[in-house]
């Protein structure tokens, strides 16, 4: 049976009528339409679906759309800044190199912003354990790590959130 | 990979959930981190005609201590938050490496202490150490509550004393002997997302002379269907002032106690060799800590 509830994503809130058993990434994609989250293995594995709650990193493909009612969720969409300019992280990824097929993408910067917003300056180790729940299988990881430590310098030196 | 139909409950109250759960009785599920629920009820292993999210209770969330008594963490209490608590990593360290092991950064920030032992996989991160460190846990009812000590509570793979109606509501560690140190470690295939294939925890208190054990809990996961006390291994050093042959006897004797299968993840055999690799590194790590020695070169 549908229910109406109440989400809070990338600060706008929707309503939304739902069935308790669909899922934060169905319901993400397909009824706000914010493709940018993304839905890999579907058993919570690979990290693609990340999205963060509360500042903190979720997998929305293991987490039902009516417990999220009152939490800030947080998509890939919500880093882009009003006028468009890139997040810290998303563009250095972009000067990396750090995107291949791009599927991994939304969920490894998603993991970073967790992390980075804890420690804007991580070593190596510490990215390394932040991003271990987002799979690459182009195994771009490299650049990736490297994207994350200068995202990290940029974000410490400007004060950007 | 879609779920089944199920009725959502989200209580606000322990009270509130032990009414849900003694109307609705096995029909019904808890939802807590859903990290292993969901992952079973896509796998159509569970199909639960009610589901009650406990994330909303903030009486089952946090963790407390007094000074003298020890530590409360409430059922709902987040894996990272036991990951990142100074106290945990101050007063119960084996549990706080276990808990920063567990899964990716996603996992701990939704799985829950209270899941990871009802779920009840003997390869679980967090059982051996709460066990190796004297926890207890407080199971309610509508009829009341009891405690018991943990390894009371798991009864085999996926298996609890959890009766129709009866709820975890939170895990009670007591206060760390003086002169005493706990480590855990794991051997599995990769740092995150494995699932271990040996696991251990080792907790182990000395005498004044600071070099005669005095207590000592070595607890071992994934080589049993639950979290396996390392009886004859501990009696070995119980009593006796550490050193380097009895540390391999102890060793020796948990790899015999070990009651490992062969699997997909290791073979018997190896799981045997690696408790006693794991029982030698803690022993020895714990021995330093608790004798105030600098770590060796483990």
């Amino acid at each position: 049976m549908k229910q109406l509830i109440t989400l809070e994503i990338n600060n706008r809130v929707y309503e939304i009528p739902v069935d308790p058993k669909d899922l934060l990434v169905d319901v993400v994609r397909k009824k706000v339409a914010l493709t940018g989250t993304k839905k890999g293995c579907g058993q919570g594995d690979c990290g693609a679906c990340t999205v963060l709650i509360d500042g903190e990193p979720v997998l929305s493909c293991i987490t039902l759309a009516i417990a999220c009612q009152g939490k800030k969720i947080t998509t890939i969409e919500g880093l882009v800044a009003e006028d468009g300019k890139l997040h810290p992280i998303q563009q250095s990824f972009v000067d990396h190199g750090a995107v291949q097929c791009g599927f991994c993408t939304p969920g490894m910067i998603l993991s970073s912003k967790s992390l980075l917003d804890k420690n804007s300056r991580p070593s190596e180790e510490e990215i390394k354990r932040g991003i271990a729940g987002n799979i690459c299988r182009c195994t771009g990881y490299k650049r990736i790590v490297a994207a994350i430590s200068a995202a990290g310098e940029t974000i410490s030196s400007e004060g950007v959130k | 990979m879609y779920l089944n139909d199920f009725e959502y409950f989200a209580p606000k109250t322990c009270g509130e959930i032990l009414d849900l759960v003694g109307r609705l009785g096995t029909k019904a599920k808890i939802l807590a981190g859903g990290t292993d629920l969901l992952i079973m009820m896509k796998e159509k292993m569970l199909k639960p005609d009610y589901l009650i999210d406990i994330n909303d209770v903030q009486e089952l969330k946090g963790i407390s201590y007094e000074p003298g008594k020890g530590a409360v963490i409430g059922t709902a209490t987040k894996i990272s938050e036991i990951e990142h608590s100074d106290l945990i990593r101050e007063k119960y360290f084996a549990l706080s490496q276990a808990a920063g092991e567990l899964g990716s950064a996603q996992v701990r920030a939704m799985a829950t202490l209270g899941g990871n032992s009802c779920h009840a996989s003997p390869a679980a991160e967090t059982p051996p150490p709460l066990v190796a460190l004297g926890a207890k846990v407080v199971v309610k009812s509508i009829a009341g509550e009891k405690e018991l000590p943990l390894e009371e509570f798991i009864l085999g793979n996926r298996k609890t004393t959890l009766a129709e109606g009866e709820i975890l509501t939170k895990f009670l560690l007591p206060e760390p002997a003086p002169r005493s140190a706990s480590r855990y470690s794991y051997i599995g295939l990769r740092d995150a997302m494995e699932i271990d294939a040996v696991n251990m925890a080792v907790n182990l208190a000395l005498e004044d002379d600071g070099r005669t054990v005095k207590s000592l809990r070595m607890v071992m996961g994934s080589v049993s269907p639950v979290p396996l006390i390392a009886v004859e291994a501990q009696g070995i050093l119980i009593g006796q002032v550490f050193n380097q042959e009895l540390m391999e006897k102890a060793a020796q004797a948990a790899s015999v106690e070990a009651n490992p299968i062969s699997d997909i993840r290791a073979s018997a055999e190896y799981r045997r060799e690696m408790v006693a690799v794991l029982a030698r590194r803690l022993l020895q790590q714990a021995f330093n800590a608790a004798s105030g020695t600098k770590e060796g070169n483990w």
